[in-house]
């Protein structure tokens, strides 16, 4: 398979560790920083007040129960209280819904699962709500952070918002993306657990996360991804399917699983008849709080009647009360403040709502209701009429990006990345002043087989080329080596405020794999992974009333940078024609046997021997075939004499008859054929 | 080139072209003969070099001996060398002559022939009583005898409960023999009022007969101390340990609520489990690596039917119907993520049943109640259904109840679960006296100290044989297929195995117990892992059809045309040379 063989990038030869150069003073220590106060600010438990006020919330609804039920000698009560035979933190579930209709008339769920369970020695080993095979992952692979999605669809960035907390958090790239933070000192064995994480994940959820083992699968960003000291693995399979056998396995590590409570609502055709499936896995764990996961699970439905829709419509199913473990449980209804801003009467709202808020900076309204309210007999259905069909939008990234390939055939091209401004739905952000600028960070993650040349990079903005020098702030390089590690670019660039539109080019070529390398569908193409786009300027956060305490509404209060991910690309790639070992090897053979059979003849024949053999034979007898055909005609003519009534046509011997037949068919064929052509 | 002269000695030009062809001046060539038949035997000559180079890498399995030790094991079982001491502690005159002789015919009599883990038994009786001290009967060595000077015992024992005994009777045994290859086990008979036999936690057991002048009695007596509980723990077969590969067991303990929404029900197994378990745990740490896990599961409904007795006034499960009992559709117990390898999981459940069928009871072929209202399932766990108290009483309650299951009931939950490990290990749950007289002592870790032994020996036994046997398959698998890739690796791995086999074989004859114990897992494991290779699955990528496919296009043509052109010339040889032969007759006639 010496054909196969692919000349080494130049960007392998040069250098294959990772090349970092900054070229702005920005150091990397207070980006860092930043981010890290925002996952602290999110992991941070209910704070005092928050939890007083659930806490006489819950005593209101104790002293009814109490009023109704004193009779009964069995003691009763509701929610947290019940384990309190020991004053350790306890694992703790709560399950929480919230759906918000978009502007395009789709509705988004976003179920919100959250377990915790508090830091203990006996986690991995003894459980009671917490999925003890996830502690167990925790425990073995020494991790400090994982998210695992499956995504099915694309988030419409343009439509359903991009600039809130729960697109930024929950917008994720199709197929599977699996990142992790371990707690591990060397690299190697960063490397080792990761590859066994995959295993085991793959085997937890159903799917082929096996596929990121391989190192030229993951990556090791520093900090375009998420800031860290190296402990970071970052994978991505953009063409894993989404099916029912991923989400048995999620619903699995929820305490009811979809038998009672809110997820009770996941009628399987109805949510994967959505535009949009996303199911998350997030987990973090620390001495401090122990260990958190985060299931959640997005998807953007189209209601059959663009006008009005309720919960039973949409999931074919009614919420009848609330897990039984759970301990909260509570449904939101999220109403973004442009949809309503307008036109006060634009949205109607069936249903009385437990608790009514707006968010301090008046973005969005959220209705929310205490699934403990309902039963069997009343179930919860929240029904939204639209009263009038308009077109908005939702806040925007502050530029939107989107990825393309360029060039043709199947030697070369280049991938660009496209940033339009989106300055309608930012407009206090930007000013034309001279010292204003934007930071963009690019993380892209392309496989061997695209061996891009990153000096190639090229950066037009509005139009005109730009020195790379004057908009990168940092670039961190790690190039790809054959059929090792991927290629890893890791960029801030820093444009001007008033900028209208920016571009990225890169060159690459396109490799050859080997043979056993291709999946069976080569001739598809291959797919590079979504890139990421992020905004470390602009942070989303909805902070709402404290009087709300809900684990959902606690993670919009985070830092949350703005991100967006691009398309996934379908590069095509020289496939070879996989028959063709087979044919080389038969047509090879076949001219060697040729070669050899003739080479035995010369040796072998006595060509003047045989030539004689043959005059003496037509002195004896006629040959073979002369013989055969005497013999056939004499056998025709035979059966001619016998029956007469023969057909004609089966006389071998040209006839006058048969000639002047033939001729007459010939001639009528030639007229009708001229007749024909010339009408 | 050469045409020209070998053509024209060959052919009759001359005299052939005018009148006959059968005749023939010149004697026939052999070059163009002598070329194809060269042709051809360097093809033939050729063939063995071809196979060899496309040969498939297989690494050669000793499957003689694997065979020969495999045959070895099944027609003789691996028996470990024990030796039982009877001690006379009270004045005894035997009738005949060879107490011991009888002693171990009565032992072998009961002996079951094929079966694994047995003792290769030596038996002594030693008189013991004031000043006579009296030996009898063969023992390994003298070490393994035990040393007179015990009379003190008699009267120490004298007021003193079983569980006084036993430790007293320990500190003698321990203290009068010792150094003895293989396990010793004593029997101290005494002569008293109450007629009593016990056997102990530790290695040893006491009768106290009225009379000790019937010596058949006291012969069958010792013998079936010595057969039934000492040698086979009073079971017939234990023919499964579930233990893994590896030597690892994990316990997983589950709690499973049927339905929460009727109740749910909590426990604290960290606590109470742990303490009650872990002396459990081990005492069988020779046998089992073992770790323990917990786990509350909810909306887990069992998936057998239960109906109404109105007699019992409790919801009844048949006996029939519990293999259904286990849900495995909702019962997610899910193995263990700590269980890495080829480690076996033993599910431990805790059923509590929803207020629709509760109480749950298992009934009996018999019609009567479960005591333990549990089951075992082998080599899978067990389970036990635990009824929340004043469940009958409760109907149709709005609320829900939350609780912690109560520790005196989740102590009685474990010990049933202790019992059920016993079953699964292959034991009694409990021993059923077959008199009142008759007594086995418990111990507090779940098992005594003999009956660790016999685990241990059935296990080893157990290791022993099924490396073999999965190292025989291998071999009649790479046998049956000849164009399967055997790794290098594999073929270490299954050397490797059958040396630890050999080593653990010929510990036991030695008595050394735990180097035999380890080689036995080491060969286990590694035949488990020769066999379980991920290398073997390339099988299908090297087949015959893909053998053929390379070489037909090449070989069929060309061999049609080498073999042709030998028969061909072979066949004009003779032909030419018997038109020579009869040249050369008609000449000589006519000469």
């Amino acid at each position: 398979m010496g054909l196969f063989e692919k000349p080494k990038s130049i960007w392998s030869i040069l250098n294959s560790r990772p090349i970092t150069f900054y070229t702005s003073s920005f150091p990397l220590e207070k980006v860092g920083s930043s981010f890290f106060h925002g996952e602290r600010f999110t992991s941070r438990p209910l704070t005092g007040e928050g939890a007083m006020a659930s806490h006489t919330f819950l005593s209101l609804l104790l002293f009814y129960f109490y009023t109704f039920h004193l009779v009964h000698p069995i003691h009763c009560s509701v929610g947290s209280n019940a384990f309190d035979t020991t004053s350790a933190p306890q694992e703790e579930f709560s399950e929480e819904l919230l759906l918000k209709p978009l502007p395009d008339y789709k509705v988004l769920a976003h179920f919100h699962f959250t377990s915790t369970s508090p830091p203990s020695s006996s986690n991995g080993q003894h459980h009671h709500l917490f999925p003890k095979s996830i502690a167990q992952l925790v425990k073995k692979y020494k991790i400090r952070e994982l998210e695992l999605s499956f995504t099915q669809g694309r988030w419409n960035y343009d439509r359903w918002g991009a600039s809130d907390p729960l697109s930024t958090a929950n917008g994720k790239p199709p197929g599977v993306e699996l990142w992790a933070l371990f707690d591990i000192p060397t690299k190697e064995e960063i490397d080792a657990t990761w590859r066994n994480l995959t295993h085991s994940l793959s085997g937890l959820f159903c799917a082929s996360i096996n596929f990121l083992e391989s190192s030229t699968s993951y990556s090791a960003p520093l900090w375009g991804f998420l800031p860290n000291n190296g402990d970071l693995r970052y994978g991505a399979l953009p063409r894993e399917a989404v099916c029912t056998e991923n989400i048995t396995p999620w619903l699995k590590l929820l305490p009811c699983r979809d038998k009672a409570g809110i997820a009770s609502l996941l009628d399987r055709p109805s949510i994967y008849r959505g535009h949009y499936h996303s199911q998350r896995l997030k987990l973090r764990s620390d001495g401090l709080n122990g260990i958190v996961i985060e299931q959640t699970l997005s998807v953007v439905l189209q209601p059959i009647d663009r006008t009005s829709w309720s919960m039973h419509q949409l999931f074919k199913k009614s919420l009848m009360g609330k897990c039984a473990l759970a301990k909260s449980s509570k449904v939101f209804l999220e109403i973004e403040r442009s949809l309503v801003s307008q036109n006060e009467n634009i949205l109607e709202l069936v249903g009385e709502a437990d608790m009514v808020t707006n968010d301090q900076r008046d973005h969005s309204t959220i209705y929310q209701y205490n699934v403990e309210r309902y039963s069997e007999h009343e179930a919860l259905d929240i029904r939204v009429n639209w009263k009038k069909l308009l077109q908005v939008s939702f806040l925007q990234t502050p530029l939107h990006a989107s990825r393309f390939l360029m060039g043709s055939g199947n030697e070369r091209g280049s991938i660009a990345i496209s940033l339009q401004s989106a300055r309608n739905s930012t407009k206090g952000l930007y000013d034309n002043s001279k010292n204003c600028f934007t930071r963009v960070v690019i993380f892209q993650v392309v496989p061997w087989y695209v061996k891009v040349y990153y000096h190639t990079l090229r950066i037009y903005v509005d139009g005109a080329i730009r020195d790379a020098k004057d908009v990168v702030e940092k670039i961190n390089v790690t190039p790809s080596e054959d059929k090792v590690s991927p290629g890893t670019l890791e960029m801030m660039l820093q444009f001007p405020c008033g900028m209208m539109s920016a571009a990225l080019t890169l060159d690459f070529d396109k490799g050859f794999l080997h043979i056993d390398e291709y999946p069976p569908d080569a001739n598809q193409g291959f797919d590079i992974p979504s890139a990421l786009v992020s905004f470390p300027d602009f942070i989303s956060r909805r902070i709402y009333p404290d009087s709300i305490s809900s684990p959902l509404l606690q993670s919009y209060k985070g830092r949350n940078i703005v991100k967006s991910y691009t398309e996934v690309l379908l590069v095509p790639l020289t496939t070879p024609d996989f028959s063709m070992p087979y044919n080389v090897i038969t047509f090879t053979c076949t001219v060697l046997a040729l070669y050899f059979g003739s080479m035995v003849n010369v040796l072998r024949r006595r060509v003047s021997e045989e030539e004689r053999l043959a005059k003496s034979k037509d002195k004896r007898k006629p040959g073979l075939i002369p013989l055969l055909i005497s013999k056939i005609s004499n056998k025709v003519r035979g059966i001619k004499e016998d029956s007469a009534n023969q057909s004609q046509s089966s006389q071998p011997i040209l006839g006058p008859k048969v000639v002047f037949k033939v001729v007459l068919i010939a001639l009528i064929a030639v007229l009708g054929h001229y007749f024909f052509n010339s009408s | 080139m050469a045409d020209d002269t070998s053509a024209a000695a060959g052919t009759s030009t001359e005299t052939g072209a005018g009148t006959e062809s059968n005749l023939r001046t010149t004697k026939p060539g052999t070059k163009r003969l002598f070329l194809t038949v060269s042709v051809l035997i360097s093809f033939l000559l050729g063939a063995p070099f071809l196979l060899k180079s496309t040969e498939i890498h297989r690494s050669p399995l000793p499957s003689a001996a694997i065979s020969s030790l495999s045959d070895h094991l099944h027609s003789n079982p691996p028996s470990f060398p024990c030796h039982f001491q009877a001690i006379f502690l009270s004045p005894f005159k035997p009738s005949d002559s060879s107490l011991s002789l009888s002693v171990a015919e009565r032992i072998r009599a009961q002996l079951s022939a094929q079966s694994c883990g047995n003792c290769n038994f030596t038996v002594s009786v030693t008189v013991d009583s004031g000043s006579s001290c009296r030996h009898e009967g063969d023992a390994a060595s003298a070490a393994c005898l035990w040393e007179c000077g015990g009379g003190g015992l008699v009267d120490a024992i004298e007021g003193r409960d079983d569980q006084g005994i036993d430790e007293l009777l320990l500190s003698a045994v321990n203290g009068r023999t010792g150094g003895c290859a293989g396990r010793v086990y004593s029997i101290f008979v005494i002569e008293g009022r109450d007629e009593r036999v016990v056997i102990g936690k530790h290695r040893h057991a006491w009768m106290v007969l009225k009379d000790l002048d019937d010596s058949t009695s006291v012969v069958s007596m010792i013998g079936t101390v010595f057969g039934d509980y000492f040698m086979r723990g009073g079971v017939e077969k234990g023919e499964y340990i579930p233990v893994g590969s590896d030597g690892n067991v994990v316990l997983s303990f589950s709690l499973l609520n049927s339905n929460p929404s009727d109740w749910i029900y909590d426990w604290d197994f960290q606590r109470t489990g742990e303490v009650l378990l872990a002396p459990v745990l081990e005492a069988l740490a020779p046998v089992a690596n073992i770790t323990m896990e917990s786990q509350v599961l909810y909306h887990a409904p069992k998936s057998s039917i239960s109906y109404w007795d109105e007699k019992l006034e409790a919801y009844v499960v048949n006996t029939r119907d519990l293999p259904f009992f286990v849900n495995s559709n909702e019962w997610h117990l899910d193995t263990s993520l700590s269980a890495s390898g080829r480690s076996k999981v033993l599910q431990f459940v805790v059923y509590v049943p929803s207020a629709s069928e509760c109480p749950l009871y298992i009934r009996t072929p018999e019609g009567e109640m479960s005591k333990t209202n549990a089951f075992i399932s082998p080599m899978w766990g067990g389970v036990a259904i635990w009824n929340p108290p004043g469940c009958s009483m409760q109907s149709q309650g709005i609320h829900i109840v939350r609780d912690v299951l109560p520790p005196q009931e989740l102590e009685k939950i474990i010990e049933i679960f202790i019992g059920q490990l016993r079953l699964l290990f292959g034991l009694n749950s409990n021993y059923v006296e077959p008199s009142p007289k008759f007594k086995v002592l418990a111990s507090e870790k779940g098992f005594t100290n003999w009956e660790l032994d016999l685990l241990y020996r059935q296990h080893t036994c157990f290791n022993l044989l099924s490396s073999l046997s999965t190292l025989q398959s291998l071999s009649t698998l790479v046998e049956s297929l000849p164009r399967m890739i055997v790794m290098d690796e594999i073929g270490k791995q299954v050397e490797l195995s059958l040396e630890a086999a050999n080593l653990a074989e010929s510990n036991i004859s030695l008595g050394i117990n735990n180097a035999s114990a380890l080689s036995s897992i080491r060969a286990r494991a590694l035949a488990e892992d020769a066999f379980f290779h991920p290398s073997i699955m390339s099988i299908s990528y090297s087949s015959m059809e893909h053998y053929f496919a390379i070489y037909m296009p090449f070989f069929a043509p060309v061999s049609l045309h080498v073999l042709l052109a030998a028969v061909k010339e072979v066949k004009r040889y003779f032909a030419e040379r018997s038109k020579y032969l009869t040249f050369r007759a008609s000449k000589l006639k006519s000469s």
